[in-house]
């Protein structure tokens, strides 16, 4: 069996999307304003729809590579549907192959049966047995059973047949709503595995206004997961009314 | 790129639709809630996420059919909407439910800004005999 650890020479993507209490938009974006991260790139892809950002006057894309020593990150603002998710987990894969990336961590959120809200768990699925060492020595539960549907599960399927291995860390948190709490300890857990020091002072302080500030991407993040869930179970309803 | 040294935490945020932004009521001040209503067995759970609110600060109203929740803000929530800052003082949603409301056993929990409602269903029927 082949063990890695995480060393500094190697080159570790990080990936951020909306999901499930936008667990994933809240980690990386803070990850990125901590740790002082320069935007790098773009990624463009012609089935994503025409969308730019501005902000400061500064025109920004919608999935942007932002990279800090050995460490990339790919962020999405877009919530993806089904046809975006296979096309973004690709481009990701592209990406990987053309920098030399060693390893890639994802990180979203799940919801649990009977979650302690006091105490908010995170899980780790890993395609690739060598990456098993690093929820041992981070003590990170091994997600066993369950179902993955979304951009997720796209980014999975295609990257367990790649030789590229990747982590993804489930924070339990509120699938409907804005959960920068559950952030907290993917952001904690993050900075374990990649052994940087975060301090997440300023999200704690900030959480409840991000709540708000964030509805709209929210109730978009839910659309498409809903649409994601139905393309791959047809026949069943889908669990939530608006 | 803009430096980020002295900026605030900040999250950049898709608008693909603008449309939910129609939800708030500038004038009145007034936040739409995020909500969601999930079906159980025996019950509906209807949820309202309510950062910036104090329990104290909530009320909860219904008809026959319809649950309304309102709640002052503990602060003042400003946000920049079609390039004017405006203010929002409080939430407010009404919430019409698939079924009738049984009054009586209708329950509510306020845990961490989050508003539980848990409406048991109200069963209207005559017994079909199995032959």
């Amino acid at each position: 069996m082949k063990i890695s650890k995480i060393t500094s020479q190697e080159n570790i993507l990080l990936v951020g999307f909306p999901s499930n209490g936008l667990v994933g938009t809240f980690t990386i974006s803070y990850l990125i304003h901590n740790l002082d991260m320069k935007q790098i790139g773009e990624i463009d892809h012609l089935d994503i729809p025409p969308t730019l950002f501005i902000e400061d006057g500064e025109i920004l894309s919608p999935i942007r590579v932002y990279k800090k020593n050995n460490i990339f990150v790919i962020i999405s603002d877009l919530p993806l549907d089904p046809n975006l998710a296979h096309s973004f987990a690709e481009s990701i894969l592209e990406y990987c192959k053309k920098n030399d990336i060693q390893k890639i961590i994802i990180v979203s959120g799940i919801e649990t049966i009977n979650k302690d809200l006091k105490a908010p768990k995170i899980y780790g699925l890993v395609t690739h047995q060598s990456l098993e060492e690093i929820l041992y020595t981070n003590q990170i539960s091994k997600f066993l059973t369950g179902s993955i549907f979304g951009t997720d599960a796209a980014i999975i399927t295609i990257f367990r047949k790649s030789k590229i291995p990747t982590l993804i860390l489930y924070a339990e948190c509120h699938p409907f709503f804005p959960d920068p709490e559950a952030s907290i300890i993917a952001i904690t857990t993050l900075a374990k595995i990649l052994n940087i020091e975060v301090d997440t002072t300023d999200i704690q302080k900030k959480m409840e206004r991000l709540r708000i500030q964030h509805r709209n991407l929210m109730e978009e993040t839910i659309r498409a997961l809903q649409q994601q869930q139905l393309e791959n179970q047809p026949s069943r309803a889908p669990q939530i009314y608006r | 790129m803009i430096e980020n040294n002295d900026k605030e935490f900040e999250i950049r945020i898709a608008s693909s639709s603008i449309s939910s932004l129609f939800n708030d009521d500038i004038e009145r001040q007034i936040l739409s809630p995020l909500s969601c209503l999930r079906e159980y067995g025996t019950h509906w759970s209807l949820e309202f996420d309510l950062p910036l609110v104090n329990k104290k600060d909530i009320k909860i109203t219904f008809d026959e059919s319809s649950i309304s929740v309102e709640a002052k803000l503990k602060e003042t929530y400003s946000e920049e909407k079609f390039g004017k800052k405006t203010k929002f003082e409080y939430f407010k949603k009404t919430i019409t439910l698939p079924s009738k409301i049984d009054n009586k056993k209708t329950s509510a929990k306020f845990e961490k800004g989050r508003l539980k409602i848990i409406i048991p269903k109200t069963i209207f029927s005559r017994e079909i005999k199995i032959k």
